[in-house]
């Protein structure tokens, strides 16, 4: 009996301060506020049960957001939105944005906060995913790619595309301010 | 004529991303900066994500837990680690007070827990409050953004607020500037995500940025001064108002102009 009490006391003080980042991203992936809370107390379940095969020395937030992620893919929510297409890192999309670079040269003024996050809201889930675990997290490329089981090209990939796309969307609210 | 070497090649997309995001080698990085000196675009373009990538973390964290759901959850895990404890133990030893140490030991981690989380996500926030500050400070500094308004009299630029900020603030007399500061204009712009007043200075050649907010009334007056990338970022308070500054001038001449701001808040 101590030693699992001693595993879930462990688990709790590395676990529990995660739960404010767990619960936005989760806000962001189900878009309510019930199933976020749902989703996170599930993930915080499967995670303590699968404590023991965790090992020390691996990205602990990583390895909880995977489990959050494969947590959410696995509900109702996620098997909706896993269903719509997603132009999978089409390389012509790319190229579009290599050769297409004036939005990239226009400073604008982020002073408003709804208008970004409309912006974020209508981005691909999974583009706003990278940029999420990119941005907010603060993850590594090599952390992200273990969350989204994907190579590390495609994180690369998807975070160019994002923030393009992202520009893209705020482009019409701002206009060329510069 | 031809000068392709590898620091006039333009940066891709990813490159360019990767850089921001602090993913690239240390010599990459130094390609990539030797590149900046000469292409005022590409220098331009990552100046430009920078911003983009800070604004998206400031938007993005937005949903906020409450103290009951994280009590939920603690409840929850603590229900959970105890059937998996009683799955593990003989049911013969299971007892009561055996218990109370198990429920204390949970309380007191759960207390420690809110108490670093609050702690660290203070030191989170000004973290990333510092560098949105910074952000918007290199911004007013690239050329070609010119401020909304651009005027050296107070007179100008005060009324120009009205209606725009859901506060007022005084701006001392030109006379009453320390030598060699001037006023070139103002922005209305979003810090920590209130409206706030950006109010343009020189001191001698040196541009500041000043941030002026309104200041909750629970919230405790702070005046302090931190350095981050060679630039000095000063805080203030009024009564009413959140002044910061942020240049690369000495601290010294930004803490005059600070004070100056503060004294001319508590006149009419």
């Amino acid at each position: 009996m101590p030693s699992v009490i001693n595993r879930s006391a462990a688990f709790e003080r590395l676990a529990l301060p995660l739960f404010a980042s767990l619960y936005n991203h989760a806000r962001w992936l189900t878009r309510d506020e019930a199933e976020a809370e749902d989703l996170v107390q599930e993930t915080f379940t499967k995670a303590l049960r699968a404590f023991d095969s965790f090992q020390l020395d691996t990205n602990f937030k990583a390895w909880m957001f995977r489990i959050l992620r494969n947590t959410f893919l696995t509900s109702r929510t996620g098997i909706a939105a896993a269903q719509t297409v997603f132009l999978e890192d089409h390389p012509a999309a790319l190229d579009a944005a290599a050769t297409d670079l004036s939005p990239e040269d226009v400073l604008i003024h982020l002073d408003n906060q709804a208008v970004l996050q409309t912006a974020l809201e209508q981005l691909q889930p999974l583009l706003r995913e990278v940029l999420l675990l990119c941005d907010v997290e603060e993850m590594k490329y090599k952390e992200i790619a273990v969350i989204l089981d994907v190579p590390l090209g495609t994180v690369m990939s998807r975070i160019s595309r994002a923030r393009h796309t992202l520009r893209q969307l705020l482009q019409p609210q701002f206009g060329k301010i510069l | 004529m031809n000068q392709l070497t590898q620091s006039s090649e333009h940066l891709g997309p990813e490159r360019l991303n990767a850089f921001v995001d602090g993913e690239l080698s240390s010599a990459e990085r130094q390609g990539i900066e030797q590149h900046f000196a000469v292409c005022h675009a590409c220098a331009l373009r990552v100046l430009s994500v920078t911003q983009l990538k800070s604004a998206t973390a400031h938007a993005s964290r937005r949903f906020a837990t409450s103290p009951e759901a994280l009590a939920r959850l603690t409840a929850h895990l603590n229900s959970q680690s105890l059937a998996q404890a009683q799955i593990k133990r003989p049911t013969r030893l299971f007892s009561m007070p055996s218990l109370r140490p198990l429920v204390w030991t949970a309380l007191a981690a759960a207390v420690l827990l809110t108490v670093s989380v609050l702690g660290w996500r203070q030191l989170h926030q000004s973290n990333s409050l510092a560098a949105e500050l910074l952000d918007q400070h290199l911004a007013t500094l690239s050329s070609g953004v010119s401020p909304q308004v651009i005027s050296t009299d107070r007179h100008t630029v005060k009324p120009w607020f009205q209606g725009r900020l859901p506060f007022s603030f005084n701006l001392p007399d030109t006379s009453a500037l320390p030598e060699g500061i001037a006023l070139k204009g103002a922005n209305l712009t979003y810090l920590d995500g209130q409206p706030a007043a950006l109010l343009l200075f020189t001191i001698h050649k040196h541009e500041v940025s000043v941030f002026l907010t309104q200041r909750a009334a629970s919230s405790r007056p702070t005046a302090l001064s931190t350095t981050r990338a060679g630039f000095t970022i000063q805080t203030a308070a009024s009564p009413d108002l959140r002044i910061v500054a942020v240049s690369d001038v000495n601290p010294v001449e930004l803490n005059n102009l600070v004070t100056v701001l503060v004294t001319a808040q508590s006149h009419e």
